[in-house]
């Protein structure tokens, strides 16, 4: 039996994937020139959206290794090797974000409220008092620490997995363990510091778009949504990787539970979606309503179809047993959630941005109001510059898949991995 | 050997039992006279539970002015009572449900305990409720029953209606769980039973023969089962925080509460399991059954809960801050540093300090320290409720309706009845069903019983080589 424990990534997809990311820069540079406010809300509210999504990705592969790892879980370790290589994108995510971050001190965007002076200086006619409380912690010095810095505690503990993983398939002895225990101690410290970096990115990143609003559970709700968006990611690439003929060993059994986790998850971010809805609908405090209100209003089709295509769907689809072990339907539900919770991020940045360059903009041209395309529904070119970057992240993840075996054949539960069954 | 099992993993079950010597083991527990021990404790239990029933007794014939409830603080001990023992339950079914849907083999070990933990923590909790109406006769009032006083009377839009009907599901769904899993163990104890006790062994088993059809039927309801009980786990205790998270009162009115709530309950909930069953494997000698692994195992998961609720204080305390909202700062800077200081640093030191040591191995391992951690996190998270419900309600808008609580005896009576109330009936239970699952702890012997974990070691260095490994 001749088993590919390497993978090539070859012309044809290269080629495929190259178009689409040209495609996606081409949508990109499109949305650059599609500039009626004068600030390029469009292309750098598209660039923070995507960038976001699939660092989060990166993040919540890195997370879920950890846990896996803490919890003495041997069924993923077959297919390990993608989590490894999606890890890696953190370094791209922190270019990314990094692009952003010397965009807010150029003055580049307006994508934060936060980042404009004269909201901040007491004797300006638009002062404004909570973004002045908030700038200890909103301003571009804190941004640039802050974002930069839990980039780079998060690569550092996936590079730190990743070395010990690869240090295992070069072991002579097999019952030496000792790469293994060091992974556990890393993975282990990495949750409780994800656990506070990962709400600490989403607060600055992504909640300081409505600058004046707040939820407590905003985080963890964001979190859920990148964690799914991760496992139908995965779902789609080793079901790729299969029709390649790769990880012949990855079967039913593993897809299975990883169908159990994008139903289960799917329930969880419904559950967080609900929470905080319904408690901010409940308590109905103006300050904190003002963010369903905006959406509700002015975005209803992306609002409830938020909660079609991310609940409803995979919830029936997935509930069956056998719709979880069937290729072709799993190829379905991971790409409509994937998009789903694309969806998802843009209903949470777009409304903020669109609202601060109108206000910007009727500041400067005596209250004139202007439209932007593409911030109240998905235009081609949102849809384009997505393709452009999902096509990114697989160039880079299965330009890293070719980096190392793609079976951790020392991983101490690779026999476990091999015979699962659920 | 069903599948491989990784040398990494330790045996779940010592002493080299065979598939006899488990059913001696945990049968006999029910089947001896019981010792002194056990009397003694089951007297305490018994003369604790009458002082409850006492003080109840006052409470009803005197009126609720016999609490330290007043006009500001109209929720206090009772409440935080509720949702502590409502709290502890939910360990049970996270043991029973979502560790078996993770097909996690050491929760063997401990379900049953912990399941039967849950039914009589829910019973303690909802008694508070229905002594807190103050006139426990009208109690029925609860229910949304057809009435000649015109429409169903409770208010749908209340939470504390939702309560009723989250509470009384996940009774339900408990117990059907925790009876499921025991009717194989009855049949065991009954096929050992004679007269009397055969009888009524007998009918608790329901007529279980052991058959293949019994075993696949019974496999299925309790996936079924643990399929409902898992979104159970979450929704009883977020519906138990809407009851505060539905308000505008600053410091309850916040949308972290629901998962905050849910990992705060399991968190107490696992550190009850290690109080009850650290004592357990000591008095019926069940070590072999409840080792090591399980109790650390168990701390991992204190760990993980513990640090969750640590996260989501923090968040409270920096939303609190970045809001810019002055009521909401002063509800925590009122926690923190106002008269109920001393139960803001209870919560904080047992919660999210005390939990920190379980990174250390050897305290994770260590039973005695175990032991004192478990009591630690209970008196935590009682503290917390308590921060959450009279230190907040203690200061509220208007500082001319400033006041203090304090407990009366009457409501401390109350409170340690329950315990006796969830004892008496815990060792009542460890006489009657095994204490440990019978039929699922064999099911993983092959697995993790010590004698087979070794011959999976040399099994697996042989295998290492193999499958994958060509080129």
């Amino acid at each position: 039996m001749d088993i590919k424990m390497n993978y090539t990534f070859d012309g044809r997809l290269k080629t495929v994937l190259l178009v689409l990311m040209g495609l996606g820069a081409i949508c990109l540079a499109a949305s650059f020139f599609h500039n009626p406010d004068g600030y390029h809300s469009r292309f750098w509210s598209n660039f923070l959206h995507n960038s976001l999504f699939f660092t989060g990705i990166a993040l919540m592969s890195t997370f879920f290794l950890a846990v896996c790892i803490t919890a003495y879980a041997g069924w993923h370790v077959v297919f390990k090797r993608v989590w490894e290589a999606f890890g890696q994108f953190l370094l791209i995510g922190l270019i990314l974000m990094g692009i952003i971050t010397v965009g807010v001190w150029l003055h580049a965007h307006h994508l934060y409220h936060w980042t404009d002076a004269a909201s901040l200086d007491p004797s300006s006619d638009i002062f404004d008092p909570i973004l002045k409380h908030k700038s200890a912690l909103l301003n571009p010095m804190m941004y640039t620490i802050l974002g930069v810095g839990m980039c780079a505690v998060w690569l550092l503990f996936h590079s730190r997995l990743r070395k010990f993983s690869l240090a295992e398939d070069k072991k002579s002895d097999p019952s030496d363990f000792s790469a293994f225990r060091k992974s556990k101690v890393w993975a282990a410290v990495f949750l409780p510091i994800a656990g506070f970096t990962s709400a600490g990115a989403i607060w600055l990143w992504l909640m300081s778009v409505d600058a004046h609003w707040y939820s407590t559970l905003f985080a963890w709700y964001t979190g859920a949504s990148w964690f799914v968006s991760m496992i139908c990611v995965t779902i789609l690439v080793l079901l790729y990787l299969k029709s390649r003929g790769y990880y012949e060993f990855v079967n039913m059994e593993h897809f299975h539970d990883l169908g159990k986790f994008l139903f289960a998850f799917s329930i969880f971010w419904t559950y967080l979606w609900f929470s905080q809805f319904m408690l901010i609908w409940y308590g109905n405090v103006g300050e904190e309503t003002i963010y369903f209100r905006e959406r509700y209003d002015n975005y209803p089709v992306l609002f409830y179809g938020n909660l079609l295509i991310n609940f409803v769907f995979p919830f029936f689809v997935l509930m069956r047993n056998d719709t979880k072990r069937k290729t072709g339907t799993l190829i379905l539900v991971s790409l409509v959630v994937l998009f789903g919770h694309w969806w998802d991020f843009f209903l949470m940045i777009k409304p903020g941005v669109v609202h601060t360059a109108h206000e910007a903009y009727a500041h400067a041209h005596e209250g004139a109001h202007v439209a932007i395309k593409g911030m109240s529904f998905p235009g081609l070119l949102e849809i384009g510059i997505f393709i452009g970057f999902l096509a990114g992240f697989l160039f880079f993840i299965f330009s890293r898949l070719t980096k190392a075996p793609l079976i951790a054949k020392g991983d101490p539960y690779i026999q476990e991995s091999l015979h699962h069954h659920t | 050997m069903s599948a491989p099992i990784s040398p990494v993993r330790q045996p779940l079950i010592t002493g080299s039992k065979t598939y006899h010597q488990i059913t001696e083991d945990l049968c006999s527990p029910t089947e001896r006279a019981p010792n002194a021990t056990w009397v003694i404790a089951f007297l305490i239990s018994v003369s604790v539970l009458g002082f409850g029933l006492f003080c109840i007794a006052w409470t009803i014939w005197k009126g609720i002015g016999t609490w330290g409830s007043n006009r500001t603080i109209g929720w206090a001990w009772d409440i935080t009572n509720f949702v502590w023992w409502i709290g502890i339950g939910h360990a049970g079914t996270l043991i029973s449900a979502i560790l078996l849907l993770f097909r996690q083999k050491w929760r063997t070990g401990v379900n049953r305990a912990a399941e039967a933990m849950t039914i009589f923590a829910v019973l303690c909790a909802a008694l508070f409720p229905g002594i807190h109406v103050g006139r426990a006769w009208v109690v029925f009032y609860f229910f949304p029953y057809p009435n000649t006083r015109g429409p169903l009377w409770p208010n749908f839009n209340s939470p504390l209606l939702w309560d009723l009907f989250a509470i009384s599901t996940y009774f339900t769904v408990s117990l059907l769980f925790w009876y499921t899993g025991l009717v194989p163990d009855f049949a065991t104890v009954r096929d050992r039973a004679k007269g009397i006790r055969k009888k009524v062994y007998t009918f608790l088993a329901f007529g279980w023969t052991g058959a293949a059809k019994h075993w696949q039927r019974w496999e299925s309801l309790s996936l079924v089962l643990a399929g409902i009980a898992t979104p159970l786990v979450l929704s009883v205790h977020t519906i138990v925080s809407f009851d505060f998270a539905t308000s505008v009162i600053p410091g309850w009115h916040t949308t972290i509460f629901p998962p905050y709530f849910v990992a705060g309950a399991i968190f107490s909930g696992f550190a009850m399991v290690q109080t009850l069953m650290l004592i357990t494997r000591k008095v019926l000698n069940l070590q072999d059954y409840i080792t090591v692994e399980h109790i650390e195992s168990m701390n991992k998961v204190i760990l993980a809960t513990g640090s969750i609720v640590g996260v989501a204080y923090l968040t409270e305390l920096f939303i609190a801050w970045y809001s810019g909202y002055i009521y909401e700062q002063f509800a925590f800077f009122n926690r923190a540093v106002g008269i109920y200081w001393w139960s803001y640093f209870g919560m904080m030191a047992c919660n999210v300090i005390s939990p920190q040591f379980f990174w250390n191995k050897k305290l994770r391992r260590s039973i005695t320290f175990t032991f004192f951690m478990s009591i630690f996190i209970n008196i935590g998270m009682w503290f917390e409720r308590f921060v959450i419900i009279a230190t907040t309600l203690a200061r509220d808008y208007l500082p001319s309706s400033w006041s203090f609580y304090k407990p009366t005896w009457v409501e401390v009576g109350i409170y340690l009845g329950t315990m006796g109330l969830f004892f008496t009936l815990y060792l009542i239970f460890v006489r009657v069903a095994p204490v440990v699952a019978i039929a699922e702890v064999k099911s993983i012997l092959k697995a993790g019983g010590d004698q087979y974990v070794e011959k999976h070691k040399a099994h697996h260095e042989k295998a290492e080589l193999e499958a994958p490994a060509h080129h």
